[in-house]
């Protein structure tokens, strides 16, 4: 177990009721992780819809996570 | 005799008086400003001024050389000390000779007053306690003071001609560039810049309002303005360039008066409609760069494949309650456009929640000003930001983070067709006025809330499956393609985004229900 940082924007947001949260996880890549997360969160958003940045630069869903990694989905936004 | 200059000698009055004498002129007035012991209450033991000279320089020129167009005086000249100055001792001097003395002494005062509150010099002051502190010298000046000297110069009274006898000039009302002129990225050429330059603004909303207001204020030479909408009482909270008397009216006709009065020398092109894929092209092709202010995925999209096509660039922006995105696409081989993020362009209504999204006004106001930065940096020819970013504001929390983002290899940033909607939305609606005739007519009726809507609210009896967006969106669940359904939600937003992409994936008979279960009184 792994313990990374996680930040959640917009609708992400609402869901999840909390806009950081800090946790232990088995989830090696961000795909497992927003799988686990939007099991216990409820997030209607598929990942597909998504994009995911870890340590502040965009990364694919299947790049490896480290230990202590700043991790941030980010849903599209169309509001003006 | 230099028309402003720095001294760090003790002043010469005589030769400035020397100088400026003139045969023709029947007056001199000059101004000394003097170090005097005490300032807000505190002793002053002597002072010390600095200066940024360059910068400081070019700018009392210009106000030696505006008073002398405002309230045509033959001569004038400015000089201030800089370094270290003892009580008693002269800081500035300002000279003027004209014909009669009335303009002498209004010149002076302007040019003693503007040079206090735009040249940039610092004021140390020394005080008899032993502390010390730097005072900007803008502060030293009486606000309002010389305003209304450059007012009453400005704007003669209706009706009356120019003022010759007392030697006035004048000077129809128009901006005044010079607080950012002084800024040494601006500057002069830069101000030329801005002037040559252009902008297109899609949607003159939230976003748009600021955007608007302050690319217009800068002195950005055109305009285009696009919004098919009318002036709503709602928009009002977030987009107070609007007023209640312009309910009702078109945005960009009304946008456009107002920035007009803002600076009466720019152009405002007004595009009274919605962007799409195909006006984009031809409206863009006219302009420097395109500012997205628009409040859908299908604009968005367009308003980036439009850019990406004609090599201009491209400021985004969009909100979502008390957070907002910011990206800026530039025509270079190494930037991302938005496709290289987002690779497939999000449905409108699938994303976010059906219930009405609210936001307050300095949200979009924040983001629109920083879009409004981006372009005025993009025409000023500055470095617009080290790295292609998305950058997430969250004005809840107070936190911005910066994501760097690279080009997508799987984007080719190729001149692509443009999308267009394929299927009329009218096309996807249908009304019913309540659950059973919708049944009666033969359609499945498919509710797509997610399951803890449900629990709240359950028409029972008429619902004959429960598919919940989410599970449709990431492929836990499916319709069987033959079926003929009627897709319904609490207000009809997401049922029509998904009936839309079910059609284009091939499903010949999905419909949504119009204003979903809110409509038909469950």
């Amino acid at each position: 177990m792994k313990k990374i940082t996680l930040q959640y924007f917009a609708v992400l947001r609402e869901q999840a009721g909390c806009s950081e949260e800090h946790l232990a996880t088995a989830a090696t890549t961000p795909a497992e992780l927003y799988e686990e997360v939007r099991v216990r969160h409820g997030f209607t958003l598929p990942l597909s819809m998504l994009r995911v940045a870890v340590n502040e630069e965009f990364r694919d869903w299947s790049s490896p996570l480290e230990a202590n990694d700043r991790v941030v989905f980010i849903p599209p936004v169309a509001g003006g | 005799m230099q028309p402003f200059a720095f001294s760090t000698l003790p002043i010469d009055t005589a030769r400035g008086r020397e100088a400026l004498a003139d045969p023709a002129c029947g007056g001199y007035a000059t101004f000394e400003g003097w170090v005097r012991d005490h300032n807000e209450g505190r002793a002053v033991r002597r002072l010390e001024y600095e200066a940024y000279a360059a910068l400081a320089e070019r700018e009392g020129e210009r106000i030696v050389a505006e008073a002398i167009a405002r309230y045509g005086v033959q001569h004038a000249a400015c000089v201030h000390r800089i370094g270290d100055l003892d009580l008693g001792e002269m800081a500035v001097w300002v000279g003027v000779s004209s014909r009669h003395r009335a303009e002498a002494f209004a010149a002076c005062r302007y040019i003693i007053d503007e040079v206090k509150h735009r040249v940039p010099i610092w004021k140390k002051e020394h005080y008899v306690d032993g502390d010390s502190g730097w005072v900007n010298c803008e502060r030293c000046a009486q606000p309002g003071d010389h305003e209304s000297h450059a007012g009453h110069a400005a704007t003669p009274a209706a009706g009356q001609p120019h003022d010759h006898e007392h030697g006035r000039a004048h000077v129809h009302p128009a901006p005044d560039f010079a607080r950012q002129v002084a800024l040494p990225e601006v500057g002069d050429a830069g101000q030329q810049r801005l002037r040559a330059g252009s902008a297109l603004v899609i949607g003159a909303g939230g976003l748009g309002v600021p955007v608007l207001q302050y690319l217009a204020a800068a002195g950005v030479g055109r305009i285009g303005i696009v919004d098919g909408d009318l002036v709503e009482a709602s928009n009002l909270h977030r987009q107070p360039l609007y007023g209640v008397a312009d309910i009702g009216k078109s945005k960009a006709t009304v946008a456009a008066a107002r920035l007009r009065q803002l600076n009466p020398e720019a152009t405002f092109a007004v595009h009274a409609e919605r962007a799409d894929a195909r006006n984009l092209i031809d409206w863009l092709a006219r302009y420097d760069l395109v500012v997205d202010c628009s409040d859908n995925f299908s604009t968005k999209f367009s308003v980036n494949d439009a850019a990406v096509i004609l090599g201009k660039p491209a400021v985004f922006a969009s909100v979502y309650q008390y957070e907002g995105q910011l990206q800026v696409y530039l025509p270079r081989a190494d930037w991302p456009c938005l496709r290289c993020l987002w690779p497939e362009a999000p449905r409108d209504g699938l994303v976010g929640n059906c219930a009405q999204a609210g936001v307050l006004g300095p949200v979009p106001a924040a983001l629109g000003a920083m879009q409004a930065m981006q372009a005025l940096k993009i025409l000023l020819g500055l470095p617009v930001e080290s790295a292609p970013a998305l950058h997430v504001f969250d004005l809840l929390g107070m936190h911005w983070r910066t994501l760097r983002a690279a080009r997508n290899p799987a984007c080719d940033h190729s001149p692509r067709e443009l999308q267009t909607d394929a299927i009329d939305p009218a096309a996807l609606e249908i009304a019913y006025p309540d659950l059973a005739a919708a049944r009666a007519s033969g359609l499945t009726l498919v509710d797509i809330r997610e399951p803890w809507e449900r629990a709240t609210d359950n028409p029972a009896g008429q619902i004959e499956w429960h598919l919940p967006l989410s599970a449709l969106l990431r492929g836990a669940a499916a319709l069987p393609p033959e079926g003929r359904y009627l897709l319904v939600c609490a207000h009809g937003v997401r049922s029509l985004a998904l009936a839309g992409q079910l059609r284009s994936q091939g499903y010949p008979a999905v419909y949504s229900l119009v204003g979903g279960l809110a409509a038909v009184g469950s």
